[in-house]
């Protein structure tokens, strides 16, 4: 595990720089990063530093200058990502693809209002209701929107950590504590065990502090701290520590050299908010939609214009029917389908806990096909954790899992109890006290990552070890150092009789072996020799490989002779034996994965979806988590292990031979972009290690050069670049940093990788379902428009009106098309591949056509037959209909003829033209209910789905009806809305139709099934 | 996804749509190969066809269904619409101004007049409906036993409605302050507008606003009835000679010369309270004499 891999976190690719063509702006803004970057404050020394800040390492600063500096460099604090104004986000609401549209006919139904009002037309205010309709629906589900996400919002925000941070601050050579964003640059801090670190500090002194980096480079690792320099990058030297970064163990004093946004934190937050927000796919796809819509809109009005000309309207007319036609085509109930659908989706997300920031990120997930994944806290669990032993030649397999539901190892053996009596004894580490309640595993520790990882395993395998300790007396102990690498210390035993001491001892495995004279195999104490070693070897070797820390154990009783009780053991002396001890075990730690998350990745799998890692922790951690949570799949070979089995250079590899790549920060500095996106190409399973946040950035935006829709998991601050890049980024509730979270569009509660396998099953499904929601509220657009063609060609009464269209639309339709929402997935959809976002479109042409030219066409011909029935039974035959316009419109004309010779006056034909719109309105309904029992299934059976296992459906079905119903015998409705009561058969004339709909797409859906391929199904399936 | 979000020049756009008309890789036009095209237009030719057959065939098994002689309802023809001649609107209302002095404008009403009255010329009449009826009582009719399959219909002559018949008086009193107005109730099929046969339905002229400015309202016939012997009608085909009763009347202007006036066909069963349809039973209207 070398650190030798640079580091170098703000490199910019040329070629990136060149490919990007972002604003001028914002590059001379990296440009100016980059610059700022060169920071040398860790190399010189301190008088020079102290020079510098104007500072003393001993007094800290004066008061007063530090106000001063207060004053010109502004608090210690992040500043909050330029949050977008509440109006901006509102107004952003309203200005989706289908709100465009709808803004752009209620414009036109103004002009035409504006028209028939300059014609002195006062009568006819259609025009006016439609604008404002159309302008509260957009607003109306704007709010909605809106409303959803502040909703998510206030839950993220609620994570938020609001306790002001405190810092121990020298200054005026006093102690004392003040509240962290008061620091300023040149403050002398403290830091101690369990300390947020305020800011980026230079370390002056420090004693066995460790930090925990893993926020900012995805080492689980607790990183030492001490004062020298090791590095020139200022990341990979030892003597900074980062804001935000907690200090583990240990103390240390420093000196601020950056605070707020001129901290690394703050330079990548900043940089996060500098990369631009994608466009959801569903927002594409809705956009594409709208362009079929306004492409068909504007065909079909232009025709008729030319088709009215020609009939002999006057131009003005024309122009009037070609606005009415072009609105008559925008489908006005479906904004609120696709908001209402969409939110409910976020809904079942969230009871998931998944929170989605933007609710047309629920699709997101559904569409991706590759998901960049950081290791530590998302994949692992960030917390180390013993994984292996290794006693009586045997490696045995600890429960990693965070709930200990795993399986545990045979615990029978005697060298097991020596080894876990030393693992107990040697080890420092304490609980808190008071959490008697929590799990083992979840409960605080006071002590160093891997003597916590013991502490906890013991605790869990031996139990109570605070009590077991109380019975072995410590007598001396001797902490770890970097010198001797071990730790050991000397107990009196249990048993009072037993004079002797027992010394027990862990450290390095090779340490403790040089150390060792003999080893414990099945309680047996056996000379240490050749063979022994050889097994230690492998072993040792073994466990290193899988990425794990290992340490080696030891004990030896003291003889009582020559160590008698009272005897002074000093530990800087030694004066004990140290050498020819009895080599008990080693115990390796490793940050474990998720329980859940090799079942999670798997499914991935299956689904299409390629899950990728992308970490700044070490190539070997890395692999072995890889190949733990199933990234690297058994018996996938890199281009090294290839070369290794085959035992031929490198250079000689078929790269296309090898699945896996695991490439590091390093290597991937060299590569172009090309390069990069080749080896993504050719090795289908990818890990990158030690990259920097940048490099994140680039490894997404190269997947999505390749057509790939990227979702992006993450839970520290280097990711929130990468989460803003990608099409849908993901942070982790508890463990993820504001930073990440901001960045992200959804946010997992649990942190529980396994929901983003829901949330691709919903987004997937979603994806499906409004498909059939758009199929469905699309086929009514046709039975809605032809009437007023028919009314201008042929010249017959109006059979549908305005009113009783946006009746349709927003009332009666709309809960059944929601209902479509909750069918369930028609295959196994975590079975096949991601969608294409190139070929699978939300709206292709084949729903287009067939809903609109026969769906749409039979709802039609159900339309005016019931029509010419009302007509034709109330004295109204189909051939005087036709051409009756211009009388039958005439306010003056009281003794209309009818077919049968009775005189009709103006009020009684308008109350018969309502019973037209009413009439055609029960068509649409009743053809509706059979279109929405037809959209169920796009290629199954209605029969093979169930009929009524989508219960909420069903009610809409009945709400369909009653509303219908209602709206049609209600008194008082003829006046106020058109509907009147229509005779009870007419309800009945459409049913025919309903019928041959239903029938005609089962032999649809047949024909789909039985000849896949086949010209029917390209034509026909949608 | 890049690549889907790359802004695409106008060219690209244009080329783009140009290979979507006519793409020579693979010999589409518009996305379909032409033998595609043939397939898919045939498909759409067949399915119209047969959906065109089939709504033919609802059409026809309606008509089929239709009684030729009656509506199967009349829902909206429960009480019948109620109309003043000459109808000559203003903005909303009708509004039969006129102008004594200026010719031009009387003889515009009164040939509105004679034109309305032009089937109910006498001999016209006499010719078409030469039935003798009895007066004063329903013509109930079961059967048909006028010739080819009809029903019989009385006549009405223009000479029935006096002085307001335009035979004595071309003008119809619009050279003068003693304008006439023809009111015409709508016929409905087998509408009966009273239960009461003694009492026939008779046409009311209030006025609404100015009454200090008409002297006197006549009817013409006689107490404005409309005899029972109009009733019930039969329909077109059973009564093609079929005219609706007429009332005149006459008003005398005197003073402004301007009045609002309400004319109302009295019967028990004729509605005149609906305030949706005005024309029911009534028929409002301006009268105004210039000089």
């Amino acid at each position: 595990m070398s650190k030798t891999d640079s580091y170098n976190m703000f490199e910019m690719d040329g070629e990136m720089e060149k490919k990007k063509k972002k604003k001028i702006k914002k590059k001379e803004k990296l440009e100016g990063m980059k610059k700022e970057m060169d920071i040398d404050d860790h190399e010189i020394t301190i008088d020079e530093l102290e020079m510098r800040y104007n500072t003393s390492v001993t007094k800290g600063m004066t008061s007063t200058f530090a106000q001063q500096i207060l004053e010109r460099d502004g608090p210690n604090e992040l500043k909050p990502p330029k949050g977008t104004p509440e109006y901006v986000k509102f107004a952003r609401q309203l200005a989706g693809g289908l709100q465009c549209l709808m803004w752009v006919a209620a414009v036109i139904c103004f002009i035409a209002f504006g028209i028939e009002l300059s014609r002195g037309n006062l009568t006819c205010f259609d025009d006016l209701y439609l604008a404002i309709t159309l302008i509260a629906v957009v607003v109306v589900t704007g709010c909605f929107g809106y409303y959803q996400e502040f909703k998510s919002t206030n839950i993220i925000a609620s994570f938020k950590n609001l306790v002001p941070q405190q810092a121990v601050v020298i200054r005026d050579g006093k102690k004392n504590q003040i509240n962290a964003y008061q620091l300023v640059v040149g403050d002398l801090v403290e830091i101690k065990g369990g300390d947020r670190v305020p800011a980026d500090i230079r370390i002056i002194t420090s004693q066995a502090c460790k930090v925990d980096n893993s926020s900012l480079t995805g080492e689980s690792e607790p990183q030492t701290r001490s004062p020298e320099c090791t590095h020139e990058n200022p990341l990979e030297t030892r003597n900074i520590a980062f804001f935000s970064t907690t200090c583990l163990e240990g103390i240390a004093t420093g000196m601020i050299i950056n605070t707020g946004d001129r901290t690394i934190i703050g330079r990548i937050a900043s940089l996060a908010s500098g990369v631009g927000n994608e466009k959801t796919p569903i927002a594409i796809e809705i956009e594409h939609f709208v362009d079929i819509i306004a492409g068909l809109a504007i065909f079909f009005g232009f025709t008729f214009f030319v088709v009215a000309m020609f009939i002999g309207y006057a131009f003005l007319e024309a122009t009037i029917f070609f606005m009415a036609i072009v609105v008559a085509y925008v489908p006005e109930g479906l904004l609120a389908t696709v908001t209402v659908c969409l939110s409910l989706t976020a809904k079942r997300l969230a009871r998931k806990n998944c929170v989605v920031k933007n609710l047309e990120a629920v699709e997101t997930l559904g569409s991706t096909s590759v998901i960049c994944s950081d290791k530590t806290g998302t994949l692992t669990q960030n917390r180390m954790t013993v994984a292996h032993l290794w006693f009586d030649n045997h490696i045995h397999a600890a429960d990693t899992t965070e709930d200990q539901s795993g399986q545990s190892f045979d615990q029978s053996s005697e060298t097991w109890r020596s080894l876990a009596r030393v693992a107990t004894l040697c080890n420092r580490a304490t609980f808190r006290p008071d959490q008697e309640g929590i799990p083992i595993p979840r409960r605080l520790v006071v002590g160093d990552a891997s003597e916590t990882a013991l502490l906890k395993f013991t605790e869990l395998t031996v139990g109570n070890i605070m009590d077991y300790r109380n019975r072995f007396k410590k007598v001396v102990e001797v902490p770890f150092n970097s010198t001797n690498k071990f730790q050991l210390s000397v107990h009196e035993l249990e048993d009072p009789l037993d004079l002797r001491y027992l010394l027990v001892m862990k450290g390095a495995p090779e340490r403790i072996l040089e150390r060792c004279s003999t080893i414990l195999i099945k309680g047996q104490e056996l000379p240490l020799d050749e063979q022994w070693s050889e097994a230690f070897q492998t072993a040792y070797m073994d466990l290193g490989g899988l990425g794990e820390r290992v340490l080696g154990f030891c004990h030896i009783y003291l003889n009582e002779k020559e160590f008698p009780r009272g005897y002074r053991f000093d530990p800087d002396e030694m004066n004990f034996t140290t050498s020819g001890l009895c080599f008990a075990g080693l115990i390796s730690m490793i940050d474990p994965p998720r329980a859940t998350v090799p079942d999670a990745v798997m499914k991935c799998r299956t689904a299409g979806i390629r899950v990728v890692m992308v970490t700044g922790d070490h190539p070997i951690t890395a692999r072995a988590i890889a190949a733990n949570v199933g990234i690297i799949t058994e018996g996938s070979e890199t281009v090294e292990d290839i070369a290794e089995r085959k035992r031929i250079p490198v250079e000689q590899v078929n790269k296309r031979d090898a699945r896996a790549c695991v490439i590091s920060g390093g290597q991937l500095k060299d590569m172009s972009s090309d390069e990069l996106d080749d080896a993504l190409r050719n090795h289908p399973e990818m890990v990158f290690a030690r990259t920097s946040p940048q490099q994140k950035l680039i490894i997404v935006e190269s997947c999505q050069r390749l057509g790939s829709i990227v979702a992006v998991t993450g839970d520290g601050v280097n990711d929130s670049p990468a989460l803003k890049k990608a099409d849908i980024g993901i942070a982790m509730g508890i463990a993820g940093s504001d930073a990440a979270k901001n960045a992200a569009d959804m946010i997992l509660l649990d942190d529980n990788f396994a929901s983003i396998v829901t949330g691709v099953e919903q987004g997937r499904l979603i994806f499906d379902n409004l498909k059939k929601s758009i199929a469905y509220t699309l086929t009514k657009n046709i039975p809605e428009l032809t009437p007023y063609l028919i009314y201008i060609t042929v010249s017959v009464p109006l059979p549908l009106g305005c009113i009783t269209i946006l009746f349709i639309e927003l009332a009666t339709d709309i809960y059944p098309s929601v209902s479509l929402a909750y069918e369930k997935a028609e295959s196994d959809i975590m079975h096949l591949k991601p969608r294409n976002p190139r070929r699978d479109r939300l709206v292709n042409e084949a729903l287009a056509v067939y809903s609109y030219f026969q769906i749409g066409a039979i709802q039609s011909f159900a339309g005016f037959t019931d029509y010419f029935t009302a007509m034709a039974q109330e004295g109204w035959f189909p051939l005087l209909c036709i051409g009756l316009r211009s009388q039958w419109e005439d306010v003056h004309l009281q003794d209309l003829q009818d077919s049968y010779g009775q005189e009709w006056t103006f009020s009684q034909r308008l109350y018969q033209e309502y019973t037209c719109y009413t009439v055609f309105f029960v068509s649409i309904e009743i053809c509706q209910i059979s279109d929405v029992l037809i959209r169920k299934t796009r290629r199954l059976s209605v029969f093979q789905q169930g009929f009524f296992r989508n219960r909420v459906l069903v009610s809409a079905i009945v709400f369909q009806l009653l509303l219908g119903n209602l709206l049609c015998y209600c008194p008082g409705m003829p006046n106020i809305f058109n509907f009147m009561p229509i005779r009870v058969q007419w309800w009945f004339v459409p049913v025919p139709y309903g019928i041959l709909i239903f029938v005609y797409d089962e032999i649809r859906k047949l024909g789909v099934r039985r000849y896949p391929g086949s010209w029917w199904d390209q034509e026909l399936y949608y | 996804m890049a690549t889907l979000k790359e802004k695409r020049t106008c060219g690209q756009r244009c080329e783009d749509f140009g290979r979507f008309v006519w793409n020579s890789d693979n010999g589409t036009f518009m996305g379909r190969t032409p033998e595609k095209w043939v397939y898919i237009s045939l498909y759409y030719v067949a399915f119209y066809v047969v959906m065109t057959g089939l709504f033919s065939l609802a059409i026809y098994v309606l008509m089929y269904t239709l009684d030729p002689y009656a509506p199967d309802y009349q829902d909206r023809l429960k009480s019948p619409g109620v109309m003043v001649w000459p109808d000559t609107y203003g903005e909303e209302d009708i509004e039969i101004n006129y102008n004594t002095s200026d010719k031009a404008c009387w003889t515009k009403m009164s040939k509105i007049l004679h034109k309305f009255l032009g089937p109910y010329n006498d001999t016209k009449q006499l010719e078409c409906n030469n039935y003798n009826c009895t007066k004063g009582k329903y013509f109930i009719q079961k059967t048909f036993s006028a010739p080819h399959h009809t029903k019989w219909a009385c006549p009405f002559t223009q000479s029935m409605l006096g002085p307001c018949s335009g035979l004595e008086d071309p003008t119809f009193g619009y050279n003068c302050t003693m304008p006439c107005v023809v009111i015409k109730m709508n016929r409905i099929i087998d509408f009966l507008p009273t239960n009461h046969t003694e009492l026939p339905p008779y046409v009311n002229c209030t006025i609404l606003e100015g009454q200090s400015n008409v002297a006197k309202i006549e009817y013409f016939p006689d107490r404005g009835v409309m005899d029972l012997s109009y009733f019930p009608y039969y329909g077109k085909l059973a009564q093609p000679t079929y005219v609706n009763p007429l009332v005149a009347v006459r008003f005398s202007l005197v003073g402004e010369k301007h009045a609002k006036i309400q004319c109302r066909v009295v019967g028990d069963k004729i509605g005149y309270q609906s305030y949706h349809e005005p024309y029911e039973g009534k028929v409002t209207f301006y009268l105004k004499a210039m000089k």
